[in-house]
């Protein structure tokens, strides 16, 4: 009797057990962020909703903005036939070999969080920094927050990164036409430096910054206390930037920033795996997913909400 | 008098810092405004705290290059344990600073009785912390809003106002340290030991000295001490990240040979590390006052490390030769 019920079971199980098999696709997920850095934590956040949502199998790795490593994780999941790869682009053009291949084997691949149009991706989710740098630029003249000559200070967590570089383009292009001069400072990925830093620039030039543009999460995120070692009350000096931490959702509640850019991390990763999905069932998806709001005070409890998960 | 001080090793890093204080005042007034040396203190002694354990372990002739991961590692344990509801703070903090304190207590065994390079044992060290309180954390920073008014928070980070300076405990903590350990390395049985360890370890085994005791205990006290420096700047910060302290062990290596101490080991100053700190901290803090452009700011730090490095090498060996 027992081993009759015991063969039942196991029949049983791999009665339900192959047709799963059969069905579980295999995604992988890379990102050229770092997993301390807290908007990569909801990227991440959102493929493994997708996983659990699906019950698809979602491979997930960071690479810290090294360009080698990436390229080799993307040909990785080549090699193990990936159904589908989903990625950001650590440099403008550097996935553009890999990218070719992932194609060539009939692999979709995906691009998400930054856009970089020289690789033949199958679409991509995300914002548009180009536009979201001209928004806060012209969120600040609009709000007459800056006029015509004045001085705007740009800190940013690691100068040079595409996020920024992008951003700064489309704030250049509002603000070059009212004459309005910006500096670009580097404060690092790491939360007491950031901190020291952005305080000593704000105390050494306190006078002449009309207003501030946060070009990370982590700098936009710290204004709350570089203000207050400073002594500089909130609102005084008008800011926008990120917004994709408490910290910051706080910082709007408080009224330290004016307005931040929400870039939708959880639905993005979301998104973009539920695209290569879709692409892997024969749907090719011929349309990009632009993300993203910029929330002022009266939304950011929303925001808050999502961030701390309640 | 002038000759006794200028045969000092301290006299160097002195002169430098002097220097360094001179110019930066000449170029931006506000370099000495009570505000900016208010803000100047804040971070420093948090680094500073490091340096000074870091001054005796680099003295017994070792170094440990996981003093970073271990400043962001302690406090994310912290707010783990407290934030989760498992214990008080003052327990967390307790727990803390232990869990440091065996992490430098396997450096030290690994180094001492496997007889492996310091600089591979807290290498390895520093990546399986710093891994671990990614893991731990899911990458996510612990909130520490929370702590503002509680006593142990008050007592170790609260900031008051001495005239238009704003003083934050820290500094006192710093203060206590520098005097106790300035004393152990200079008054001690313990400090002769130390010094003895990193010059000529053979010798001083056979003069009795538990060489390889001594070690062990000085990485216990420099990873206690990161662990001590992070959770003070988890607290003024109000964030603690698994990411924090990546890169601080460089600058505090960097501190501790500035101020005097011999990076082979045998020779070390407690005050020449104090002034090894404020000279690499004042600087960074200068070039921003003094308007360098924001991409700059690394081309300066470099520039100028190495210039005072020379000037401090030409010194030293000034110094050496008795003149």
């Amino acid at each position: 009797m027992l081993t009759k019920l015991r063969l039942f079971l196991a029949g049983l199980v791999l009665a339900l057990a192959i047709p799963a098999a059969a069905q579980a696709k295999t995604y992988y997920w890379i990102s050229h962020g770092g997993p301390a850095d807290p908007v990569w934590t909801y990227f991440l956040a959102g493929a493994e909703q997708w996983a659990k949502d699906t019950g698809q199998t979602v491979k997930t790795s960071f690479h810290n903005g090294d360009v080698p490593s990436q390229q080799e994780a993307v040909r990785a999941a080549i090699a193990a036939k990936a159904d589908a790869i989903v990625t950001t682009s650590p440099d403008p053009g550097s996935l553009v070999e890999v990218v070719k291949e992932a194609r060539a084997a009939n692999i979709p691949i995906i691009n998400f969080n930054t856009p970089d149009p020289a690789c033949d991706f199958n679409a991509y989710v995300g914002t548009d920094l180009h536009v979201v740098g001209a928004g806060w630029a012209q969120y600040l003249v609009d709000h007459k927050l800056v006029k015509e000559g004045d001085f705007v200070w740009m800190p940013v967590e690691v100068p040079g990164a595409s996020y920024g570089v992008r951003e700064e383009e489309g704030i250049a292009t509002v603000f070059k036409p009212l004459n309005i001069t910006w500096e670009v400072t580097d404060n690092t990925l790491d939360q007491a430096e950031v901190i020291t830093r952005m305080s000593d620039y704000l105390t050494a030039n306190r006078g002449k910054i009309k207003a501030i543009i946060g070009l990370g999460d982590l700098v936009t995120g710290s204004i709350q206390r570089v203000f207050d070692q400073v002594g500089v009350k909130p609102g005084e000096i008008p800011v926008v930037g990120w917004g994709n931490s408490r910290d910051t959702t706080q910082e709007v509640l408080n009224g330290y920033v004016n307005a931040a850019q929400w870039q939708d991390p959880q639905a993005t990763s979301y998104l973009a795996l539920s695209l290569a999905a879709m692409a892997t069932d024969g749907i090719p998806p011929g349309f990009d997913i632009i993300t993203g709001a910029l929330y002022e005070k009266d939304t950011a409890e929303i925001y808050d909400k999502v961030l701390s998960g309640k | 008098m002038i000759r006794r001080l200028v045969a000092k090793p301290e006299f160097g890093p002195l002169v430098l810092l002097i220097a360094e204080l001179v110019v930066f005042w000449s170029i931006n007034h506000d370099f000495l405004s009570p505000l900016n040396i208010s803000n100047t203190l804040a971070f420093t002694v948090e680094l500073g705290l490091i340096a000074l354990a870091m001054t005796l372990l680099m003295t017994s002739g070792e170094f440990d290059l996981s003093v970073g991961s271990l400043f962001g590692f302690a406090p994310v344990l912290m707010w783990t344990l407290f934030n989760s509801g498992v214990t008080s703070l003052p327990t967390a903090f307790v727990i803390g600073l232990i869990v440091a304190g065996l992490i430098g207590l396997v450096n030290g065994v690994l180094v001492t009785h496997l007889k492996i390079p310091s600089f591979l044992v807290t290498l390895g060290m520093l990546l399986v912390v710093r891994g671990t309180a990614l893991f731990v954390t899911s990458g996510f920073p612990q909130r520490t809003w929370i702590a503002g008014d509680h006593w142990l928070a008050q007592l170790l980070v609260g900031d008051f106002y001495v005239g238009p300076f704003r003083i934050y405990m820290s500094l006192f903590w710093f203060i206590v340290v520098v005097i106790i350990l300035g004393y152990v390395l200079t008054e001690t049985k313990f400090g002769n030991w130390i010094q003895a360890s990193g010059g000529n370890a053979n010798a001083a085994r056979a003069r009795g000295v538990n060489v390889e005791r001594t070690k062990v205990a000085l990485f216990v006290l420099s990873a206690m001490m990161a662990a001590f420096a992070g959770i003070i700047s988890s607290i003024r910060t109000s964030a603690a990240n698994p990411n924090s302290g990546t890169g601080y062990e460089l600058e505090v290596i960097a501190m501790v040979v500035i101020g005097g101490t011999a990076l082979t080991g045998g020779r070390g100053t407690i005050i020449g590390t104090v002034m090894g700190i404020f000279i690499l901290r004042v600087m960074r803090n200068g070039i921003v006052l003094i308007g360098v452009p924001g991409l700059a700011y690394n081309i300066f730090i470099g520039a100028i490390i190495l210039g005072m490095m020379a000037l401090h090498s030409a010194l030293e060996r000034r110094h050496q030769s008795g003149t």
